[in-house]
């Protein structure tokens, strides 16, 4: 797809630029701007989390990440090369729940996207096995979706976003339907998968708590139109316990994020 | 006890009810012929009889083709095109409270009484309730599920296959069920009212000369033909849908759906 970028990568595998991104969004009476001059760069292997109120763009954001979606104005690039369509051998999505394919097992659904490119199946059948193994889904391949728990099929979500190893995982608010506790297992559970594979995250959340629990960078946007308007490094060791969410740390960060949305929203 | 027990208990009662009632001479046998004569004027007559079941049943596979061929393409079309939607759906959806049984005569004068005309209304008779359910059901689908698709780099023909398809299914096949069910309510209804063969030209012929064991024979007939058609219906959808939340109308859709629920005025 991106032949010559795979022959001379600019950048090593697993980075994110993001270059004076703009987006408008064209309707029938004016032009929303839903971001303005946008700019990062995530390092190979790190864990970036997104956070922002509704409308400040980290979701269309990362959907152009994803090549879902392209900019107005502006560049993007994945390991190096644009990204004007998307490519799950580059980039794995994860969405929030409900975007398993009801009709299909959980393994089914994982093979889903090696499936797409012709994988032979037992090829298929084994690389799936080996991404519900990594998410501790091990033995529930079998099972349709409706008979697996939110946060199980959270897993299998993620195992399918992991199953061509891309060096990138965008993630969109993957836990915002999950009750508390199951939030915060699927938290640890998720530092550990990352942990285990070293890719690239970036991940998009509401909750402030969950951004600085995970996160190595915090990137805060803000409405009006979409721009970046703080970006912290959370010093807090790994791995994370429960125990620091409590500390003093964690709270200023917190703190310093919420001053931030409350004098946008 | 359970519900299915019960249900089969109130079957029995009822069927006993039949036999008993008339018999005794509550009823007289003119309203209602107990059970086993109309059992035995069905089985002296067994030729006659299926004779006109083959013509019914030919009309109704003929025009079950039409309704459900035609109404899953079109709906398919209808459902995914924005524009052909706006265009089509609200004649289609106030055509569909007209009671079409009034264009009946319009396709004898057109077809003739022959097999032809009862085809012809049929298969719009249930070729409506087919095209919406699969308009709905492909309108519905989860935008997640697509967006998911296109995220794992799915083309649009890879997407129709192995999402929209699999994902329209429980609604398109509550389609056929109430479309299936018409289908057959058309044939008999017309075959009732211009005829010259099938079920529904006996048991109006035996009603003019109040012959009742012979039309209660008849309709059993087409009792019989109906839960056929509802069993296979269930199968289908057993078969088909283990899930029941492809769209978020699959949700409610799957369910038993009585046919009579969308069913427009004769």
């Amino acid at each position: 797809m991106q032949p010559l970028a795979n022959i001379t990568p600019l950048k090593p595998a697993g980075a994110i630029e993001v270059r004076n991104v703009g987006q408008i969004f064209k309707t029938t009476t004016q032009d929303v701007v839903a971001l303005e001059d946008v700019s990062l760069d995530v390092r190979p292997g790190r864990f970036v989390v997104l956070v922002g109120p509704s409308g400040c763009g980290k979701s269309t954001l990362l959907m152009m990440m994803a090549g879902l979606r392209q900019q107005t104005s502006g560049t993007i690039t994945i390991s190096g090369a644009p990204i004007p369509e998307p490519d799950p051998n580059r980039v794995g999505v994860v969405f929030q729940e409900a975007s398993l394919f009801p009709w299909l097992t959980a393994e089914e659904n994982v093979e889903f996207p090696l499936a797409l490119r012709g994988v032979t199946k037992s090829d298929r059948r084994a690389r799936a096995q080996d991404a519900l193994k990594l998410v501790g889904l091990d033995g529930f391949g079998k099972r349709h979706p409706h008979e697996l728990s939110g946060g199980m099929k959270q897993r299998v979500s993620i195992a399918r976003g992991l199953v061509q190893d891309p060096p990138v995982l965008l993630m969109d608010e993957p836990f915002a339907a999950l009750d508390e506790q199951t939030r915060m297992t699927m938290g640890d559970e998720l530092l550990r998968i990352w942990a285990a594979t070293g890719k690239t995250v970036v991940f998009v959340t509401h909750s402030l708590t969950e951004a600085v629990y995970l996160a190595d960078e915090v990137i805060v946007m803000s409405p009006r139109p979409g721009r970046i308007v703080d970006h912290l490094q959370v010093p807090l060791p790994r791995p994370r316990t429960y125990e620091m969410l409590s500390g003093d740390a964690f709270g200023s960060l917190r703190d310093r994020i919420w001053r931030h949305i409350r004098k946008s929203a | 006890m359970s519900a299915a027990t019960l249900r089969r208990l109130i079957v029995i009662g009822l069927i006993v009810l039949w036999e008993i009632l008339p018999r005794a001479g509550f009823i007289p046998e003119l309203f209602l012929p107990s059970l086993s004569s109309t059992l035995a004027a069905g089985w002296n007559e067994a030729g006659e009889y299926g004779h006109a079941l083959a013509v019914t049943l030919y009309e109704v596979a003929i025009s079950m083709a039409f309704a459900c061929g035609g109404g899953i393409l079109l709906g398919a079309i209808v459902g995914s095109l924005p524009r052909p939607r706006i265009l089509i759906m609200p004649m289609v959806s106030s055509l569909y409270a007209v009671p079409l049984v009034i264009l009946y005569p319009v396709f004898t004068v057109w077809l003739g009484i022959g097999s032809e005309s009862k085809i012809a209304f049929a298969s719009i008779y249930g070729f409506l309730p087919t095209m919406l359910a699969t308009a709905a059901g492909i309108q519905t689908i989860d935008p997640q599920l697509l967006l998911a698709a296109r995220s794992m780099g799915a083309t649009l023909s890879q997407r129709l296959v192995r999402v929209i398809i699999p994902a329209a299914i429980p609604t398109v096949l509550s389609g056929l069920r109430v479309g299936g069910a018409l289908v057959i309510v058309g044939v008999v209804v017309s075959e009732m009212l211009i005829s010259s063969a099938g079920i529904g030209y006996l048991i109006s012929r035996y009603r003019t000369i109040l012959d009742s064991p012979h039309v209660f024979a008849g309709v059993l007939l087409v009792l019989a033909m109906a839960i056929a058609f509802n069993a296979a219906i269930k199968w289908i959808e057993r078969k088909a849908a283990i899930w029941q939340t492809g769209t978020r109308a699959g949700q409610d859709s799957a369910g038993e759906v009585a046919p009579t629920a969308l069913q427009p005025a004769t």
